[in-house]
């Protein structure tokens, strides 16, 4: 029998899950993104066992043949949709409208019950395919009910100017859990319509103050006003980190799954950290580089006896700069994913994971198996649309 | 640990996959295999043969290990001593056991590259030519506008302002005196804008909505005017017939397409757009066939041989002649010839033809962008690029 609470420990490191991003993404390149499903599948086998509630890691056992599958499904059937889609619409913003931002808007439009229906399915293949303890997470069939529930719940969020998103999050997470099973035993998400609103609170008093702050300094001129309406700006940046936090903790600890509940304590502070120190350290690696390059150019062209005036040179200059420019887009593509992947989104999860809780866990054991979910499209869809989950 | 290899004995937890429950079992090293005895008594042999490793696991303190053909059952093993023994002993354990059949990929695979293949080669085109005549002028020179300047970025290699266009008024009015003789009014919804790009490429194109565009080093090569007039009436060709306009719808439906395929594997635009070059240069050689014969027969009438438009290719063809690259490939040479000696043929038995500028406007035309003559532009051949033969 299990203890009656399991904590949750988190194994991955940030060395291996750099040089695993750079690896599957050098890989990526190289095969003209052919390698992407394994890239994908390897980084999510890596996550996924990093995260060990009670000291037994999730599995992820998606195959990468089988999200190339996916893939091809998913292509039969887009590649005409997009095709004529993107053409009509390209023909129709220019017959009626006489420009090219109209068709991005059309198009964003259409393909939005679409995006919402493969973010769905994407989140079944997902689930079904993680396992804890040798059973099967899953996701009932409803990707049609998500997609027009999403539409409804986002063109109210957009209606209000981002107001109602507490409400959008917690409704559209609300038909998520309640479709969500892990082996034989439904999740349940609880709470009130109202319980996300106060975890927009930094986000809401910021903007508040921002637009009187920005009014009264219009109007008066008052130094004070603008020193208060810059310092709405690092608020709102803690606001959002606030939001993350805090409308987890709320979501997770309204969850129920039999008699199991959930206790997490993420910090804002420590999520502001986590990003702050990101983007530091990637900043200073590609400063860097750009120095060392800097530095052997400057070699080259000294040891070459440049000579700025002439123009010949500089033709010769730039034909040879080209492989060299393709070279340093792709290290800054590949870098960038990279380093975002250890530096970022891996000390994000680890935080999230180490401050979470699973509580009355005692009858874990009456939890049984649940049949593979044979699922031929895999997320072939998100693929397509490119709006897959990001790892 | 334990005195003999054979029966080196350890703990490990170990999950059936019927219930999510954690089971000790004592692990022995059998001579066949690993021997997993439960708590109550019960023992299972997993075979050396049969043992897989879970691949990329964050954990690297255990090790995941499954049996082929056993989907759900998970053994932890954290003992140092066991795991060394298994990773030496079991002659399979990195062998992934592939769950997508082979046939059923192929097939898939096939079904999407008909799919692609037919919306690209088929659908797309045939859509964009029918669209192209029902476009009204306004949208296609909204096109053109818009096309126009992505162009003339793209071309320039600082990435900054474009490409510039060279303006001096005595060139200009100079290329519009030979559009003025060509007079193809009576063929067009609205009238040609000509451009000059100061730009070296040996080439020029036309673009919806009536625009055309030569690049410095085309007129610079010319060896006499009426060659430049056969290039302007060529163009004018492909505007009458819509092929710019067309082109542009073509390439919205089947870049979508492309990036549909491709995925965002490197931010995906650079394999995008050469992918989409390839198509573009095998789609519109039989439209220069027409555009061909309508320059022919202006040429005529304006009282300009013919056969000047064959010249021209047949410079660029001997000088140019073997050329490099993906160019090269899709305007082969044989092609190229009948062209020439299209040209050639429709020159009419008994007519007389002139010229078609004054020897000052001719030499106007050639020092449009500020260049000295067109000379020195002999001495650089290797830098040019050769002819696309398209527009």
């Amino acid at each position: 029998m299990p203890p009656a609470s399991l904590n949750i420990t988190y194994s991955g490191r940030k060395g291996p899950m750099l040089g695993l991003a750079l690896r599957t993404g050098l890989l990526t390149i190289l095969t003209l993104g052919f390698y992407r499903f394994w890239a994908k599948t390897r980084l999510r086998r890596y996550y996924w066992s990093a995260i060990r509630p009670g000291g037994i890691p999730l599995e992820y056992v998606g195959d990468p043949l089988e999200k190339l599958l996916g893939f091809l499904v998913a292509v039969v059937f887009m590649a005409f949709y997009i095709g004529i889609v993107n053409l009509l619409l390209m023909y129709v913003s220019f017959a009626l409208l006489n420009g090219n931002v109209a068709a991005y808007l059309l198009s964003f439009v259409g393909l939005a019950p679409i995006v919402f229906f493969a973010q769905y399915r994407a989140r079944r293949y997902i689930l079904a395919r993680t396992r804890w303890r040798g059973i099967r997470f899953g996701l009932e069939p409803g990707a049609w009910g998500y997609a027009w529930r999403a539409m409804v719940h986002w063109g109210l969020a957009i209606v209000t100017l981002g107001l109602a998103w507490p409400l959008t999050t917690l409704w559209l997470e609300k038909y998520r859990i309640s479709h969500t099973y892990y082996g034989d035993q439904v999740f349940v998400q609880g709470g009130r319509r109202g319980m996300l609103f106060g975890s927009m609170k930094h986000i809401y008093y910021p903007l508040g103050l921002s637009v009187i702050a920005g009014g009264m300094t219009a109007a008066f001129e008052n130094p004070a006003w603008i020193a208060a309406f810059v310092l709405t700006v690092p608020w709102f940046v803690y606001g959002l980190a606030y939001w993350r936090a805090d409308s987890f903790k709320r979501m997770t600890e309204t969850k129920e799954l039999g008699a199991m509940r959930f206790r997490t304590f993420p910090r804002p502070g420590k999520i502001v950290g986590i990003y702050a120190l990101g983007w530091f350290l990637i900043y200073l690696v590609f400063t860097g580089l750009t120095l060392i390059a800097m530095g052997i150019l400057l070699a080259a062209v000294g040891g070459a006896g440049f000579d700025i005036e002439n123009p010949d040179q500089i033709e010769m200059m730039l034909a040879a700069g080209t492989p060299v420019l393709v070279f340093v887009y792709f290290v800054i593509f590949l870098g960038y994913r990279a380093m975002t992947h250890a530096w970022i989104t891996l000390p994000i999860a680890a935080h999230f994971a180490e401050v979470t809780q699973i509580l009355n866990a005692e009858d874990l054991h009456e939890i049984t198996q649940r049949d593979r979910d044979e699922f031929a499209e895999a997320e072939g869809f998100a693929e397509a649309l490119d709006v897959g989950a990001a790892i | 640990m334990t005195e003999t290899q054979t029966r080196a004995a350890a703990f490990a937890d170990f999950v059936a996959g019927e219930r999510a429950v954690l089971t000790r079992v004592s692990v022995c090293l059998l001579a066949e295999g690993l021997e997993l005895a439960q708590p109550d008594g019960q023992s299972v042999i997993w075979r050396w043969a049969e043992l897989r490793a879970e691949p990329d696991q964050a954990d690297k303190d255990a090790l995941v290990i499954s049996r082929s053909g056993d989907k759900v059952a998970r053994l932890y093993l954290r003992d140092k001593n066991v795991k060394a023994q298994v990773r030496t002993r079991a002659p399979h354990l990195k062998k992934r056991d592939r769950a997508i059949s082979v046939p059923k990929l192929v097939t898939w695979a096939g079904g999407a590259a008909a799919s692609v293949a037919a919306i690209i080669f088929v659908l797309v085109p045939m859509m964009a030519a029918q669209l192209a005549v029902l476009l009204p002028p306004e949208g296609e020179k909204a096109l053109g506008d818009t096309t126009f300047e992505q162009i003339r970025m793209a071309l320039d290699e600082t990435g900054l302002a474009g490409a510039a266009i060279c303006e001096a008024p005595a060139g200009n009015a100079a290329m519009q005196a030979m559009y003025d003789r060509l007079n193809p009014a009576s063929d067009l919804p609205y009238d040609i804008q000509i451009h000059i790009l100061d730009h070296d490429m040996v080439n020029a194109f036309a673009l919806p909505g009536g625009r055309i565009v030569f690049f410095r080093g085309l007129i610079e090569q010319a060896e006499n005017p009426e060659e430049v007039a056969a290039v302007l009436a060529h163009e004018i060709g492909h505007v009458v017939n819509r092929d710019p306009t067309r082109d542009a719808l073509r390439s919205a439906g089947s870049l979508g397409v492309l990036g549909l395929l491709f995925g965002d594997f490197a931010g995906g635009t650079i394999a995008l757009f050469l992918a989409n070059q390839l198509i573009n240069a095998s789609y519109s050689q039989s439209a220069e066939a027409v555009a061909d014969d309508y320059a022919h027969e202006l040429l005529d009438k304006a009282g300009v041989s013919p056969a000047a438009l064959g010249t021209m290719f047949e410079r660029l063809l001997a000088e140019h002649g073997d050329a490099e690259g993906i160019v090269a490939h899709f305007m082969s040479h044989p092609q190229m010839g009948e062209r020439i000696a299209a040209a050639q043929a429709a020159v009419v038995e008994g007519q007389t033809y002139g010229s078609i500028l004054e020897a000052d406007a001719w030499r106007s035309l050639q020092t449009v962008c500020g260049g000295t003559s067109a000379v020195q532009s002999d001495q650089d051949l290797p830098d040019k690029k050769p002819w696309p033969g398209d527009d």
